[in-house]
This record gives C-alpha cells, structure tokens and sequence, in this order.
C-alpha cells in the first residue's frame, strides 16, 4: 500500500574513549563504496584524507592515500589512513576510505591509539 | 629499574593501549549526557556525537539523510536511493560579510548538485559544513526536496540559527561562529 520507507541502509557506529588524556569521539559509517571513519577531538573534522585500493595485476594490492581537505604535510596522517586501508583490504572488502583526523597532536602513541580503536570497532 | 630499557618500552606500549581500551569501556558505562534537543528516529548516541538518520520517499525515490553534529562543524549525507557516499564538498562561512564558500572536495565536478545545497547550509547555520551528496545531476525537483526535507529536520534539532541572529551578525560585522 503505497511506498513504505525502507530500512536505514547505512550502518553507523559511535564511540568515544581517551587518548593520551584527551578526549576523542570516534564515527565509523559504512556505505556501499566507502567507509567513512571520522576521529576528532577538537571538535570539527579536522584533515580529511582520502585512501583507495588500485586495481592491479600484481598480487601486492597497492594503495593510493591522499589528503583531500586540511593538512598536507603530515605524514602521520597518511600513515594512520595507509594503515586502516590496508586492514580493510585484507578483511576482504575493497571500498575506499574516507577519514577525518581532528587531533591536538599528531604524535606516534595518539594515531596508533585510533588505529586501534578503528580496527576494534571495525565495520568491515 | 635501570637496565632492559627497550623491554620496559615494550611494556609501556602494551599497557598504553590497555588503558586506551578501559578507558573506552568506561565511558561506555558512564553514558555522558551529550544530547541536544530533538531526539529522533534511529539516532545514535551511545557515548559520543549524535548521529540522526531519517529517510523519506519523494516521487517514489527513496532519500536517505544523515546529519552528525559537531561542536563546531555539520556533516550531513545525502543519499538519493543507493548509499553510495557519493560527492564529497566542503563549505564554511567567509569573512566579510555574511558569505559562504563551497569547494568539491571528492568526486565532484563542475556539476552543481550539491554546491548550492552546502552554501545554503552554512549561510542557515553558520557553521562550517561537510556535505556528502549523491543526488543525481540535472533532478532539481530531487535536489529541492532533499535540501526542503533537510533544513526541516535541522530546524526540528536546533542546529540553524535564528533569522535576529543572522541580521544582527550582519549588521555588527560580527565574525561568525
């Protein structure tokens, strides 16, 4: 009867937890070509970067990691997005990666505590 | 302690991300109370940012909403029958006057699908704006009625300003939020 609204086709996930002190909120989405991950603690989104699997021969999947939005010369950014697409590419899903780094620091222990965090909370 | 520094390293580090895990549960069971106004539908709130999910029909098109309101920035995702993230623009409030700026930030082109809707956006709430859009080129009727059914929702949580405060911040050259 009519056109029934359909189930919410994006499956979300929050958490919020501590690092190094600092409070950090934590949204991990999941689409049907990305996944968007969204860590902050200074209350906007911060850098964006943009990170995607290449379509190759080679039996090595390559990926291609960029900042599209903020911050372009910290290489640990790139790190922590090189590092998540890598875990979704060996959990055996090949969307892309939108994430979004709003941090106070950019320090060794702060990224590896979001990795972390992701890869628990994981939707892939 | 004096000798073993790489093994008191090693341990430090491990411990480092024990305590980032109990941490985590902690907040889980002490529940902040971070709500606004306006709870609706499937909204998440477990022990962080809100996120409000709404879907709606138009012409028997299937749009899908989801706004995540930050403290100091929106993102909002627009998904028009699939939930492909789409296109990807950013738009924040531009000093002089009360001006927007939006740029495409992923997977856009010259197309103006979802520019306009960002740069109504941050002009209606006065913060900066993330939008995620995959509406399809040339459906202005779809275009109108995402942007129609998304501000509706954006005045039912609060997160617009009101029209006193707009003029005023344009009359006193006020620096937006």
């Amino acid at each position: 009867m009519g056109s029934s609204v359909p189930r919410f086709p994006v499956t979300c996930k929050n958490l919020s937890l501590d690092i190094k002190g600092n409070k950090t909120d934590v949204v991990l989405c999941s689409y049907d070509d990305h996944f968007l991950v969204i860590a902050t603690q200074i209350g906007a989104m911060g850098t964006i970067l943009h990170a995607r699997k290449e379509e190759g021969v080679s039996i090595e999947p390559t990926f291609n990691v960029s900042s599209i939005f903020g911050k372009r010369d910290e290489p640990m950014l790139l790190a922590c997005a090189r590092q998540l697409i890598e875990h979704i590419s060996t959990s055996g899903s090949s969307k892309s990666l939108v994430l979004s780094l709003g941090l106070k620091d950019h320090s060794v222990e702060t990224l590896r505590g979001i990795v972390s965090a992701v890869i628990d909370n994981c939707l892939w | 302690m004096a000798s073993g520094g790489s093994d008191v390293d090693a341990l430090n580090q491990a411990l480092n991300s024990a305590q980032i895990f109990e941490g985590k549960q902690q907040q889980l069971l002490q529940q902040p109370d971070l709500n606004h106004k306006g709870v609706d539908a499937e909204e998440e709130n477990g022990a962080g940012l809100e996120i409000t999910c709404f879907s709606d029909v138009f012409n028997d098109v299937p749009l899908h909403f989801q706004i995540l309101r930050l403290p100091k920035q929106i993102y909002v995702w627009i998904g028009c029958s699939s939930a492909k993230l789409g296109n990807l623009y950013a738009a924040a409030p531009t000093r002089p006057k009360d001006m927007a700026s939006v740029t495409s930030i992923l997977g856009g082109t010259s197309d103006n699908t979802g520019t306009g809707i960002a740069r109504r956006l941050v002009l209606k709430t006065g913060l900066n704006v993330i939008l995620a859009s995959n509406i399809p080129k040339n459906s202005p009727m779809l275009e109108a009625e995402a942007e129609k059914l998304l501000v509706q929702k954006l005045i039912h949580l609060g997160y617009t300003r009101q029209k006193a405060e707009q003029s005023s911040s344009i009359a006193r050259g006020r620096k937006p939020a």
